[in-house]
C-alpha cells in the first residue's frame, strides 16, 4: 500500500493533538479561569432543598459556536489547501405545548474554503400525535435507521460525505430532508413510513472542496465547476416495520426511489438541471451526471450476545432502469450485507468490528460492456471496519479510532479523532481522515490527496 | 461450634465449666431474640426496597454537579421516570435529560433485569435515532458523573455476600464482599442503613489494603408519599476527592404509569405529561 502521509509531516495533526492532550491533562491551569464562565448557580454550594421552578416556558433557545479548521496533510489538485475553514452559529429552538412541539435548528456560517456565508437550515419541523397510535413529524429533518456504523445499507437517507471527509461534527454526516414521517405504533410492531415529496440526493464529492478520480479523464481532478448533475424532483418513499421477538430486534425495509449519488449518466431532457457551469447553455447530446431509479428492501436483526451486541443487515438494491447490467451508463443492482460485534473490553474502552459485503449483480454483463474491465470494483467488494473508543478523565476526554479496510479494493481510511469536554461549554477536537490505498481510482484509494487534519473548538450556551 | 465447645469444656475445671454454661445460656438467650431481628440478606432486601422500588412506580427530576479534583464543575439534569415490574424484581427506567444543551433531548431507557444483562438503549436527537447500547459494566460512570449505572439503578443483592457487623440505635452496619471479585474495581464494601426508614446512608468502599476509596454519602432524606426519600447524596473519589452530588425534586409515587410507556416511542416523543 502507497501511504500518502509517510512522505509528509503531520505537523498540524501532531501539534493539534499535542494540544488536545496538554489542554485535557493540564485542565487545572484555568480552574479558576473556567469557574468566571460557567452560570452563577453552578458557583455557590447547592442548598439542601432544590426549589421547585414555576412552569416552563414552552420556548427553549440553545446552540452554539463553532471554529474548525482542517488541511490536507500533503498537495492537492484543489483550489484551496484547506479542507474545511469556517465560522459556524447554530440556534436551536423548540416550542412545546400540549397539542404540538415544533423545533428549528439552524446554522449560520462563514466558509472560508467556498468563500462564502451559507445559511443552513437543519431542521425546521413540527411534531404531532394525531391518532392516540400514531405520530408524525413534518418538514426539515434528519432521519436515520439500519443497524451498520458508519455504513450504509437499508439507510437511504440523504448522506453529507464533504462533511464527514472534512472534520465535521459526526452530526453532520446525516443531511436533512424535507419530508413527512409517520410512525405507527401496534401492540408489538412499529410502522414508520417516511414521504420525501422531492427526492433529496447526498451531498456527494465534488471538486469544490476534494479531489476524485474521474473515470473520463483517467486521472484525479477536482473541477472548479461541479461536473452538471440532472436532479429528479419526483417523490422518494422509504418505510420501515420493527419489531422485538424476546431479546431481538428485528426490521423490515422498503425503498423507493434514487440512487442517492449520481450513478447514472445521460443526455439531458427536460429535468432540472443543477449544477450546470454558469453561462452554459444546456447543449444538445452533451452527458450529464443523473441518479438513476432505484428500489430496495432488506432486514436487519440485533441482538445482545454474550455481554456485547450482535447486529446483521441485508439490503437488496434493484437499479430498476438497469436490471439485467447491461447499461454501462447505469450502476448496476447490488446485494448488500453486514455483520457486526460491539463489546466492551474493559472498562471505559469500547471496541467494534464490522463485516460488509457489497456484491454487484450481473457482474459478468457489467465486465463485458465496460470501457475498463480492470479498473472495476470486484464483484465481492469487501470492508472491514474497526472501531476503538476510550474514554478518560471522568468521561470529558475521548480518544477514538474507527478503521476502514477493503481487501477486495486494497484501499483504506482511517479516522482517528481526540475530544475533550472542558466543561459544559467548551469542547476541544482534533483528528485527521487518511486514505490509503494500491489504486489511486478505488473507493478510498481515490482520495489519497484528501488525507487532512482538523481541529474544531465549540462553545455551547443555553 | 457445639462439638468445639464440648472438647474444650472436657478440659476446663468444674468452676470454668460452670461459668461457660452461663455464658452459653447468655448467647442462646442472645441469638434466639436475634432471631426475631433481621438477618443481614434481610437487611439489605429491606434497603433495596426503600432505595430503589418505593411505590409502584414513580417520577422525580434529578440535578447533578459533577467537580473534578481542580474544581471545574459540570452539571446534568434530568427527569427519571421508573416502574417496577414486582418488588426486588424486573424494573423499566427512562431517563430525559434537559441539560446541559450539548446532552439536552436525549433519552436513556433501561429495561433493569434481576437474571439476565439488562438492556439499554439511547436516543440521539441529533440524528433521530435509538441505538441500542451493550449492558456493559455496570461499574462505570453514568454520564460522566461519580455515580455509577450501578448506584443510579441499583446493584444487584445477588452479586455479594453480607454479614452484619455492627448494630447500634440508629442503624445497620454490614459488609458486602462481591462474589465475583475480579468483576469490580473494589474488594469490599460497608454499609450503613438506618434503622427507622431502611435507607442506606453511608456506603465506603475498600481495596484490597483497607484502604477506602469512594464513599456515597446521603445528606438528606424527606419523607414523601409515605416513603423515606434520599433528597440529596454525594459520591467522592477518595483518590483525589473529587465528587459529584444529585439533588432531587418533585418526587413523586404511584402515579399510574402506563406500561406502554416504556418503549421507543416515549424516547422518540417524550410523554410531556408525566414529565411535569
Amino acid at each position: 500500500m502507497i501511504l500518502p502521509t509517510s512522505r509528509i509531516t503531520l505537523p498540524l495533526l501532531a501539534l493539534s493533538i499535542f494540544l488536545i492532550n496538554t489542554i485535557a491533562l493540564n485542565a487545572s491551569f484555568s480552574a479558576t479561569a473556567n469557574e468566571q464562565k460557567i452560570p452563577s448557580e453552578y458557583e455557590e454550594v447547592w442548598d439542601d432543598d432544590w426549589a421547585e421552578e414555576p412552569a416552563e416556558s414552552p420556548w427553549q433557545f440553545t446552540g452554539f459556536v463553532e471554529a474548525a479548521y482542517g488541511q490536507f496533510l500533503q498537495s492537492n489538485v484543489t483550489v484551496n489547501s484547506a479542507a474545511l475553514n469556517e465560522l459556524r452559529t447554530r440556534v436551536n429552538i423548540d416550542y412545546n405545548q400540549q397539542l404540538f412541539s415544533a423545533k428549528a435548528k439552524v446554522d449560520y456560517y462563514y466558509d472560508q474554503v467556498l468563500n462564502k456565508a451559507i445559511w443552513y437550515t437543519r431542521e425546521l419541523n413540527i411534531s404531532a400525535s394525531p391518532l392516540s397510535f400514531m405520530d408524525m413529524k413534518v418538514g426539515r429533518q434528519v432521519l436515520t435507521w439500519g443497524t451498520g456504523d458508519y455504513l450504509f445499507l437499508n439507510d437511504l437517507f440523504a448522506k453529507d460525505w464533504q462533511s464527514f471527509f472534512s472534520g465535521r461534527a459526526d452530526e453532520y454526516l446525516k443531511a436533512p430532508s424535507d419530508s413527512i414521517r409517520t410512525n405507527w405504533y401496534f401492540d408489538n410492531i412499529n410502522l414508520t413510513l417516511v414521504w420525501t415529496p422531492n427526492f433529496t440526493p447526498d451531498n456527494y464529492i465534488t471538486g469544490e472542496r476534494f479531489s476524485f478520480y474521474s473515470p473520463q479523464s483517467q486521472r484525479i481532478v477536482a473541477p472548479n465547476e461541479a461536473f452538471p448533475v440532472v436532479k429528479t424532483d419526483k417523490a422518494q418513499w422509504a418505510a420501515r416495520l420493527n419489531t422485538r421477538l424476546q431479546d431481538v430486534e428485528l426490521s423490515v425495509y422498503g425503498y423507493r426511489g434514487f440512487w442517492p449519488t449520481p450513478t447514472g449518466n445521460m443526455v439531458s431532457h427536460d429535468e432540472q438541471l443543477v449544477n450546470l457551469p454558469q453561462g452554459q447553455s444546456q447543449a444538445q447530446n452533451q452527458n450529464y451526471g443523473y441518479f438513476p431509479k432505484l428500489n430496495s428492501w432488506g432486514v436487519s436483526a440485533l441482538t445482545p450476545y454474550l455481554g456485547g451486541l450482535f447486529n446483521i443487515e441485508y439490503a437488496n438494491y434493484n437499479s430498476i432502469e438497469n436490471s439485467n447490467g447491461s447499461n454501462q451508463d447505469i450502476a448496476n443492482g447490488q446485494h448488500r450485507f453486514l455483520v457486526g460485534y460491539e463489546h466492551e473490553l474493559a472498562k471505559n474502552f469500547t471496541a467494534s468490528m464490522q463485516y460488509y459485503l457489497e456484491r454487484t449483480k450481473n457482474y459478468q454483463t457489467l465486465k463485458a460492456n465496460s470501457p475498463q474491465p480492470e479498473r472495476l470494483v470486484d464483484e465481492n467488494r469487501q470492508l472491514i471496519t474497526l472501531r476503538l473508543t476510550y474514554r478518560a478523565k471522568q468521561q470529558t476526554l475521548s480518544y477514538s479510532l474507527f478503521g476502514f479496510y477493503s481487501p477486495s479494493d486494497k484501499d483504506a481510511y482511517l479516522k482517528p479523532s481526540i475530544d475533550f469536554q472542558y466543561n459544559d461549554q467548551w469542547q476541544f477536537s482534533t483528528g485527521a481522515n487518511i486514505f490509503f490505498g494500491k489504486h489511486n481510482y478505488s473507493f478510498f484509494g481515490q482520495h489519497q490527496d484528501n488525507t487532512n487534519a482538523w481541529l474544531r473548538v465549540r462553545y455551547q450556551y443555553e | 461450634m457445639n462439638i468445639m465447645t464440648q472438647n474444650t469444656a472436657s478440659y476446663i475445671s468444674n468452676l470454668k465449666y460452670q461459668l461457660l454454661l452461663a455464658f452459653l445460656v447468655i448467647i442462646t438467650f442472645a441469638s434466639s431474640s436475634q432471631a426475631q431481628q433481621l438477618s443481614a440478606n434481610q437487611i439489605i432486601d429491606k434497603a433495596n426496597l426503600a432505595a430503589y422500588y418505593a411505590g409502584d412506580d414513580g417520577s422525580a427530576q434529578a440535578r447533578m454537579i459533577i467537580v473534578d479534583e481542580n474544581g471545574n464543575k459540570q452539571m446534568r439534569q434530568f427527569t427519571i421516570l421508573r416502574q417496577d415490574e414486582k418488588d426486588l424484581g424486573n424494573q423499566n427506567i427512562l431517563v430525559f435529560f434537559s441539560r446541559p444543551s450539548n446532552v439536552k433531548n436525549t433519552v436513556f431507557r433501561v429495561e433493569k433485569h434481576i437474571e439476565q444483562d439488562d438492556n439499554r438503549w439511547l436516543y440521539l436527537p441529533a440524528l433521530d435515532l435509538v441505538k441500542r447500547i451493550s449492558a456493559g459494566d455496570k461499574r462505570t460512570s453514568f454520564v460522566g458523573s461519580h455515580f455509577f449505572y450501578e448506584d443510579v439503578s441499583g446493584r444487584n443483592p445477588n452479586e455479594d455476600t453480607f454479614t452484619l457487623l455492627a448494630e447500634d440505635e440508629t442503624s445497620y452496619t454490614l459488609k458486602a464482599v462481591p462474589k465475583q471479585p475480579k468483576s469490580v474495581e473494589f474488594s469490599y464494601y460497608v454499609i450503613n442503613i438506618s434503622k427507622s426508614n431502611f435507607l442506606p446512608i453511608k456506603s465506603t468502599y475498600f481495596d484490597s489494603k483497607n484502604q477506602a476509596l469512594r464513599t456515597m454519602t446521603v445528606s438528606k432524606v424527606k419523607e414523601i408519599a409515605g416513603n423515606a426519600t434520599v433528597m440529596k447524596s454525594r459520591i467522592t473519589d477518595l483518590s483525589n476527592n473529587s465528587y459529584t452530588d444529585m439533588q432531587f425534586r418533585n418526587v413523586k409515587y404511584n402515579v399510574g404509569l402506563p406500561n406502554n410507556l416504556f418503549s421507543e416511542r416515549s424516547m422518540r416523543t417524550p410523554p410531556r405529561a408525566w414529565l411535569k
